[in-house]
This record gives structure tokens, sequence and C-alpha cells, in this order.
């Protein structure tokens, strides 16, 4: 079977180009060809898993392009990190598929979107399985194009498209990053190949500093996709798009692929503890960044999106403190616990057609399904125990414990807390209280959009007990199996932090609960609505300002002054340059008389021509 | 030569010319004996089935060592066997456009000679490819031409078609004479036709004077050869010929012609020329005359994509189009790389592939509209999104973007040229001349695309032009995406 996974990217291609080119004519039956050709990538991405349980890793390689003595390769290798990442995108893909048909349904451009989707997902798994950087990185750029056309799939909404151009833009600047620091490998090694970059690294044959440096360099990529600080600002915005695509992309898979970058080059960056610090360092102080705006954004997708970025922070964390397995577990659980609240969020946006929190309200008795889904992702985030998030959250704490970083540590646990009562003050707003007199036809969604996430509700649940201290670490153990710079599959922590994880998460809901849902606390205690740290917050920190009035006002104040030399050289010279051409293209249409005898003329001169040259020069040129 | 000598020649390795010879005699016996009524298309079909059997043949003789037969006249190598696949799939998919091909006049009475005309200048360039003699490869190259000539004609009542083949003939018959006349030095001074024997005289040529004349020679050769592959000084032929003849001669001038021109060129090159080691400081004079060859490139490149600029008619922009891609093929033969003949074996055939897809498309909308207008195209994607879309994928292959054989062409020459001694000027006359290119196919792009349509009828299309489209695409991406599947191929040739 595994031989075979390269077939698994390209059922949603076929998805693709069938709906680009038939679309208009399928209409709604576009749903179905997506939903098939995705269904057929989860069925045979669950066989690959499946297999690379009990089987080796599989790769394989072609010489892809050879010019003279240069080789570059294509292949695919299915190890247990792609296999494992597989089947989160195809499933998640599967599941945001079948949950569309129900939210999309009725726009115009309905086949469309499914075709989008379809490239998408074609590039993500395209990413997962790709053995060397060049071929990672053409996938990476081609999940970009995907993603910007899906935030803007709404285009008449400026803000929409705004956002897309945004996100591009943003995570732009990350690339440039990653592909010099490709480049830089490249030249060292001579090889794209992951696994000749690995063996040159353990060789010594590169340089200290020219790992730190292509480390950090390939993580700045990493920083722009998954919405690391400070290239985050792009994430809350790209929540224009539609919500299921916010599921897909935002939550569970392409912000997932720079902690996925990082986790597959992860033998590269532990050969560098400076690299493997500046991670561990922009990892937390995301995490808790992001965790303290979502205490106060209002719009229910923005606080999903500010929890995104901040979770993506805690796999960053993992990550930088030497914790492989941690990261990666915590990559699963929040693809599912995130998805799961994502869909459930498009469901109550569906419902009450607003995305303002301040306007929901007694939900709970009137979206029979989302309510308790949604309080199932709200726990799984939390950290409450017996959830999947509590797992793979406590495996990062000790991870970080572990790795010797107690100052990262203490923030990441003020994170969880914050995380807790962010995440409960967004349940108890919008499921608890009075319902709202302006919701009149609340009703709940369709079939295909709640069985998506009751699967993602089981998920949220049971997908932490795969790597447990109770139960055996199964997953970790596997992980890392037979390659031991990946660390130990399970790392015994101090029984404390389990403890202190789950009191803080508990305070957090806790108080939430006093504040919103009991009301025994004033909303104001801590912070009024107005007052400075409150203003801050909701203004995200001012980076967005920050980088108005820095980066951009520098970039309009160099732009002025090129677009001086432009419009007074440049112009000129392309206007010249133009000229010429066309008078060139003039001329030549001139000299075409339609008289045959020119023709023969012409030729007949020009060989005179060069004759005499060649006579002249006594029949050399130099 | 006694018949038995005569017998004892392994003539297998000839199996794909008498193919096609076999086939033509049929399709005149059939043509001049079946009755009127019967439609002349079953004859196109036969071809086709002609053109398959011959391939087959050529796949079954691929294994076989290097052969040489009737002295040294005909060979079988490595280059005759790739060049000939070429020609063979190019001549099988014109044949497809030639089945789907409605001339709207003049055509009834000899739509036989139409298709086993394409046969014959198809046997002329495969003899070419496999010629090792100066006479053999003469012949071949008349067999080609003069077969061409008519088929520019074919449409007798149709006065565009009669000027297109009149001038062809003209323009021929002087490049003709020039290259003979360039041959006669050849063979003067070195007594022989034969190109193994030339090659071993001339490399023991140190006269300064008999350099001299080789060098007149070469410049006549390639002057007179220039005007098969359509580039400078002998390309204004092209835009008229394009323009008048049907359509599928047309593609058939533009991608099978100049492909035998180049494999007669090669030939030349590499035999005659390359070994002539004139003043003995090391070196063959092609290295000195590569001067020449890359100022005929520079001109060649920037004539065919500037002036495509201004043409309205867009099968006079693909006339320009094809002679700017023998510009950048000679680029290639100018900067002699090590890999120059898979260089120029590959670019021929992502040429191939993306110029017979786009004038299948060309043949369909400009049958429907009656006339060639570039503006003809527009709202192309309205009315059939599956012609657009692959019109649009085979002009990204023209352009030479990413992931499409065009590219990979491209880069495969532009990576040559700084191979030895490097040629920086020759590459970026490539490169600013390929981002010219951009604004002439993108030019269709936009009609395609975001203009609106003059009319919404819808179109129909014929079986033949369904395959063409589907052979151009496929191979263009997968040529594209994974290219080394054509290198691993000629290695094992």
């Amino acid at each position: 079977m595994m031989e075979n996974a390269w077939l698994i990217p390209l059922f949603p291609l076929l998805s693709f180009l069938i709906l680009l080119l038939f679309g208009k004519r399928l209409k709604e039956a576009s749903a179905y060809v997506g939903i098939l050709l995705t269904l057929a990538s989860l069925v045979f991405s669950i066989l690959v898993l499946f297999e690379r349980f009990s089987e080796p890793t599989y790769s394989t390689k072609f010489d892809w392009l050879t010019i003279g003595d240069l080789h570059l390769t294509a292949g695919f290798e299915v190890n247990q990190l792609n296999a494992l990442m597989l089947f989160i995108v195809s499933l998640v893909s599967f599941l945001v598929h079948t949950y569309s048909k129900g939210y999309m349904n009725g726009d115009e451009r309905f086949p469309v979107f499914y075709a989008y989707l379809g490239l998408f997902t074609f590039a993500m798994l395209g990413l997962v399985i790709s053995p060397n950087l060049l071929q990672t990185y053409i996938f990476w750029e081609l999940v970009g194009v995907g993603s910007f056309l899906l935030i803007g799939f709404y285009y008449y909404k400026e803000e929409a498209k705004a956002a897309a151009k945004k996100a591009f833009i943003m995570t732009r600047i990350g690339d440039v990053g990653l592909f010099i620091g490709m480049i830089l490998l490249f030249w060292e090694t001579k090889s794209f190949e992951y696994s000749e970059i690995f063996a040159a690294v353990d060789a010594g044959a590169v340089s200290g500093t020219m790992i730190t440096l292509t480390a950090i360099l390939i993580f700045i990529g990493a920083v722009g996709k998954s919405g690391q600080f400070p290239l985050h600002t792009w994430l809350p915005d790209a929540m224009e798009g539609p919500t299921p695509v916010s599921a897909l992309i935002h939550a569970a898979t392409m912000v997932a692929a720079g902690v996925y970058l990082v986790a597959a080059l992860f033998p590269l960056f532990a050969a560098s503890k400076t690299a493997l610090l500046t991670i561990a360092v922009i990892g937390a102080f995301t995490a808790i960044f992001a965790a303290s705006i979502g205490l106060v954004q209002t719009d229910i997708k923005r606080v999903l999106a500010y929890s995104t970025v901040s979770q993506l922070g805690y796999m960053m964390l993992a990550l930088g403190s030497a914790g492989y397995v941690a990261g990666v577990f915590h990559l699963m659980t929040h693809a599912f616990f995130k998805a799961l609240l994502f869909l459930a969020a498009g469901s109550v946006i569906h419902a009450v057609h607003t995305q303002n929190i301040e306007e929901m309200g007694g939900l709970w008795k009137k979206l029979k399904l989302t309510g308790p889904l949604f309080l199932i992702g709200t726990l799984a985030i939390s950290g409450v125990p017996g959830l999947s998030g509590f797992f793979s959250k406590d495996e990062i704490l000790v991870a970080a414990w572990e790795g010797g970083h107690p100052i990262l540590f203490f923030l990441a646990l003020i994170a969880a807390f914050m995380t807790a009562f962010y995440m409960f003050r967004l349940f108890f707003l919008v499921f608890t209280g009075e319902a709202r007199s302006e919701q009149k036809h609340v009703h709940e969604s369709p079939n295909n959009m709640t069985y998506p996430m009751i699967l993602l509700g089981v998920l949220a649940v049971i997908a932490g007990y795969v790597n447990t201290p109770w139960f055996g670490s199964f997953l970790g153990d596997w992980l890392v199996d037979g390659n031991p710079a990946l660390g130990h599959g399970h790392v015994e922590g101090p029984i404390w932090i389990m403890i202190a994880a789950t009191v803080v998460s508990l305070a957090g809901i806790y108080f939430a609960y006093l504040m919103y849902r009991k009301r025994s606390i004033a909303r104001n205690t801590i912070s009024g609505t107005g007052d400075t740290l409150h203003t801050i917050l909701l203004n995200k920190y001012y980076v967005d300002e920050f980088y108005q009035l820095t980066v951009v006002a520098f970039t309009k104040g160099l732009s002025y002054f090129l677009r001086f030399i432009d419009v007074f050289l440049v112009e000129g010279l392309v206007k010249g340059v133009v000229g010429i051409v066309q008078g060139l293209g003039r001329t030549g249409s001139k000299m075409q008389t339609g008289q045959v005898q020119t023709y023969g003329a012409v030729a007949f001169f020009s060989l005179a021509l060069l004759v005499v040259i060649f006579a002249l020069t006594g029949g050399y040129l130099r | 030569m006694s018949l038995e000598t005569l017998s004892e020649f392994n003539w297998s390795v000839m199996t794909p010319e008498f193919i096609i010879l076999g086939v033509i005699a049929l399709l005149t016996l059939l043509d001049l004996f079946m009755p009127k009524r019967i439609d002349r298309r079953i004859l196109g079909w036969l071809s086709i089935a002609g053109i398959i059997a011959a391939m087959a043949a050529l796949f079954s003789l691929l294994g076989t060592e290097p052969t040489s037969i009737l002295y040294d006249t005909f060979t079988l190598d490595m280059f005759g066997k790739s060049f000939k696949l070429l020609l063979l799939a190019g001549a099988g998919l014109v044949m497809f456009l030639a089945v789907s091909y409605d001339a709207k006049e003049g055509m009834e009475d000899y739509r036989g000679e139409f298709y086993y005309l394409f046969l014959t200048a198809l046997l002329g360039a495969m003899f070419m490819t496999s010629s090792g003699d100066l006479i053999t490869l003469f012949i071949g190259l008349e067999l080609l031409s003069i077969s061409s000539y008519i088929l520019a004609g074919i449409k007798k009542h149709n006065l565009k078609s009669n000027e297109s083949a009149m001038k062809y003939v003209i323009n021929g018959s002087i490049a003709t004479a020039i290259t003979l006349f360039g041959m006669s030095y050849v063979y003067g001074l070195t007594g022989s036709t034969n190109l193994a024997e030339i090659a071993n005289k001339l490399s023991a040529v140190v006269d300064g004077q008999h350099t001299y004349l080789l060098g007149l020679a070469f410049l006549m050769i390639f002057v007179g050869l220039s005007f098969k592959l359509a580039s400078a000084p002998f390309h204004m032929w092209a835009p008229d010929v394009y323009q008048g003849a049907p359509t599928p001669v047309t593609a058939f001038l533009s991608v099978v012609s100049k492909t035998a021109g180049f494999v007669i060129v090669i030939r030349i090159l590499i035999s005659v020329f390359f070994n002539a080691a004139p003043s003995g400081d090391g070196g063959s004079i092609l290295f000195k005359m590569h001067d020449y060859l890359a100022f005929l490139a520079a001109v060649t490149m920037i004539i065919g994509n500037v002036v495509a600029l201004k043409q309205t008619n867009i099968k006079r922009m693909f006339a320009y189009s094809s002679i700017a891609h023998a510009g950048y093929l000679l680029v290639a033969l100018t900067t002699l790389s090590a890999n120059l003949i898979f260089s120029v074996w590959f670019y021929l055939l992502a040429y191939m592939l993306m110029n017979l897809g786009a004038f299948a498309v060309i043949q369909v909308v400009t049958e429907k509209t009656g006339s060639a207008e570039i503006a003809d195209f527009a709202g192309l994607y309205r009315r059939s999104p599956v012609l657009a879309v692959t019109m649009g994928i085979l002009l990204v292959s023209l352009a030479g973007f990413p992931g499409t054989a065009g590219f990979i062409g491209k880069l495969n020459i532009f990576v040559g040229a700084f191979y030895g001694e490097p040629h920086y000027v020759l590459a970026s006359i490539m490169i600013a001349t390929t981002v010219v290119s951009y604004f002439y196919y993108f030019g269709v792009m936009t009609q395609m695309f975001f203009r609106p349509a003059r009319e919404e009828s819808k179109f129909n299309l014929p079986f033949g032009i369904i395959v063409v489209l589907i052979v151009a695409v496929v191979g263009s991406v997968l040529f594209g995406v994974a290219p080394n599947i054509a290198l691993d191929f000629l290695n094992k040739m």
C-alpha cells in the first residue's frame, strides 16, 4: 500500500481538474465529486497509516531533471510523521468537504469553492509526502495559493480581498527566509534530500554556524505559515474566508505546515542549540501573546483564530524544547478539536447570521447538537482531564520543564489558564444566558453539517489516549522508532506538572463561570471596557498599527522615492525600449511586403553580407 | 552491385521506411480505383494506421546496434532512431488534424492526394535522419520539399493557397540552389559525398586556402538550410506560406518540416564540419564559425518575437512564433554543449506537442468563424471552456512557464549556453525575447478569457482534434512535470 501513497494527493487534484472543466455543468453535484475523491484519499491514507505501523519507512525517488551533471530528484516518502499527517489532512479535508455541502449551499460559485478545496487538499497532501526540500517548497507555495484563493473566495467583499492579499504577502515574507535557507543548504550539502541533508549534518560536513543560520532561516518560513509572532497578523484576518475553510486551512492543516516543517527537519534543528532556543522562545511568547488577545475579542471566529495562533505557539515551544513527540502529538489533537470548534462555530453562524458573540446567547437549547459538541471542543482545548487536549498539553509542559526552560514553562502555564478562560467566556456568552429576541428562526444545521462535527467530537475526546502517561505512549514510541535523533517516545515528568495543569485549567473555567455565567464577578474587575489594558488587548497590542506606522510607512516612503525615480528615469527607459521594440516590429512587418522577390533578395544579400565579412576578416572574426 | 550483395544487406533496419512507402503505394492505387462517391477520409485513417505500424516497427528496432547498409548511405543509429520517432509522431498528429480538416472549397477532387502527400514528405524526412551520404540527404530533402510545395497549394481554386504555394516553391528553389552550391564546395574539397569519408578527409586538412573554402561552404549550406528551419535570413516566406496553406499543412510545415531541417543541419554540422580542424590549433571549424551562428540565432529570436507582436492574424502570429522557436534551437546549436542532441531533441518534442495542439485549436476556431483573426478567439472560455483551457495550457508551455515541457526545453538550452565558454549575450537575448513573447501569447489568453464573445455558438470537436488535444496537453504537462522520462527513453536507444 505504501508504495501507492503517491496516489493520495492525486485524487483531490483530479477533483480540482474535473470541477474546473465541468463545474458549471455539474452545479450542486460538484460536492459529490469532491467528497468522493477526498474519501478515496482518506481510505488510502488510513491503509497507509496502518501499514506503516508494522512496516519500515518506504521511500522512493527518481531523477526529476538532469541537465549535464546536475541531478534533481523527486519522489515521495512514508515515514511515521508523513503517514500521520496524511491521515490528519485527508480526514479533516473529507469532513470539511462534507460539511461545506450544507454550509455553502446556494452559493453562486459553489463548484468553484469545491475546485479550490481540491487544489488546496492536493497541495497539502503533496507537501506532507515530499522527501526533499525543493518539492516541499513547490507544494508549500501551492498551499499558499490555495489559501489565497479560499480566503478571498468572497472577492466582492473588500475585507476578504484585503485579507487574502495580506495572508499571501505575510506568508511570502516568511517564504523568502525558507527559500534562502533551502538554497544555502543545497550549497552546503549539494542536495535537497532530507536524508542526505541529515547525513551531512550528522557527519559534521556543515559548520555549526551554517546549521544555525539555515535552521533559523527555514524557521522563518515556518513562522510565516504557522502565524507565529511577529508574522501572525494575517491569520485572524484570514477569518474573512468561509468558515469551513477556516476549519480546514487555518486550524488543522496549512497553519500546521510550519510545525510540520520544523518536525520534518528536526534532526537539522536538533543540531543547533541556538536554533532550538529561538523556536522555543518564539513559540512560548506567541502562545501567551495570542492567548491574551483572545481574552477580549468579540468575534467568534477571531477568538478561535487567536486561540489557533496560541496553540501553534505551544507546538513550537514543544519542538524547541526538544519535545518532538509532544509537538507532533499536540498537532494531531489540536487538528481535531480546533476543526471541531470551527465547524461548530460555523454551525452557530449558519443559525444566527452574525459573528459577534455579544449578539448571541442562550443558544444551548436551540442548537441541541452544536452546543454539546462545542462544549466538547472547549473542554478539550482547555485541557480538562480525560480529553485529548489534556494529554498533549501535559506532554508539552513536561517537555518545556525537562528541556530546562522554567520561564517558558511558566509562560505556557499562564497561557493555559488564559486559554481555559477565554474559551469558556466564548462558550458562556454564546450558549448560555438570555436568548436574544432578534434571533427568531434559529435552527440546528442539516445532517451533512452535524455528522462531521460528531465524528470530530468523538476524536477530540479519544484521540489523546494513544499517548498517555497512564496507558502507555504508543504514539510517541512509534513516532521516534528507529530514529534516535528525535528523542524519546515518552518523557517522564514530575507528577505535579499534571496537577498544576489541571488546576490552572479548572481555575480558568471557574473564573469564566463566575464572570460570564453567574456574573458574581463583574466583567470589568481586572480591566474594564475602555481602560488601557483592555484597549491594548482589543487592539491586538497594536501590532497591525505598528506595522502600519513603521513597515508600511517606510515602504510607502521608499515607494514614493522609487516612484520618483520610476516616473523620471525608468519610465523614460521603458518607453524607449517599448518604442524600439514596437518600431522594430513595425519595420519587420513593413519589410514583409508580400513580394516574393524581396524575400529572396533579403536571403541572398544576407548571405552575401556574411560571406563578405568572412572574406574581410580572413576567415576568422577574431 | 550483384543481387547477392543486395540480399546480404540487413534490410530490416529500413522497415519503418518500407511500411510508409507501402502505404503510399497502396493509397495511390486505392485513390485511383476507388469509386468517386466513397469518402476519401478513409485514406487518411489508413495513413494513420500506416504511421502507427511504422512506429511499432521502429520500436522493435530500438534495441539494435547502429547498423549501416547500402555502402554507408543508410545508417540507423541512436540519432536516426530518436529523430525518426519524433517525425513519425509529429506526422501522425498532423494526420489526425488532416482527417478532421473541413476545407470550405476546392479540395473535393484531390482529397486523396492530400493524405498521401503528407506521407511522401514524411518519407523524405525519415530518409534524412538516416542518411550517411550527401546525395541521399539531398534526395530526402527534395522529396520533403516538393511534397510540401504541392500540399501548400492543395486548395487549387483558393487564391491564398495558390499564392502560398507559389512563394514557397520560388523561395525553396533559391534555398536549394544555395545549399547545393555549398555542398559542391565540400565535394570539391574532399572528392566524396559520403559523410564519414568527408569527415575523415577534412580532419586532415591543414591548408589555409582549404579552410577558407570550407568556411564559405559552411555559410552557404547553413543559409540554404535555414529555409527549412524558417530562421534568419531565410525566414520571410514563413508568414505568407503559413497563412495561405490549409491549417494541417501549416502545422506540418511548422513542426515536421522544421524538425527535418534540424535533422539535416545537425547531420551536416556534426559529421562534416565538427571534425574539420583546419588551422591545426585544435578545435573544429564549427567553433571558429560560431559567431556567425550566434548572430543568426540572435537575429532569428529577435525578428520572430518582435514582429509577432504586431500580428492580428493567428496563423501569421504562429509563423513568427515558429521563427522564434527556431531561434532558441539555434542557440543550442551555437553553444555545442555536451548534451546538444538531447537539448534539441527534447525541445523539438516539446515544440511538437504544444504547437500541434495549438494548431488543432486554431483549426477548430478558424473553421467555425471562417477567418483567422486573433480577435476571433474572444470569449472562447464562454463558448468552450475545454478548448480555452487546453489552449491556455499550450500557450503557457509555448511561453515557457515552469511546470510545462516548454520550460524544461528552454531550461536545457539555457543551461547549455553556460557550458564551456559561456555565451552571456546570447543567453540574455534568449531571456529578453522570451519575455517579449509573453505579450503575444498572453494577448491570445486575454482574448479567450477576458473578452466578451462575439457570438455564442458552441463547438463540435471532431474525434481527430480530440486525440491531438489530449496528446498535446498530457505530453506538455507530463514532460514538464517529469522531464526525465524523455531522457531515460533517449538513453535506452
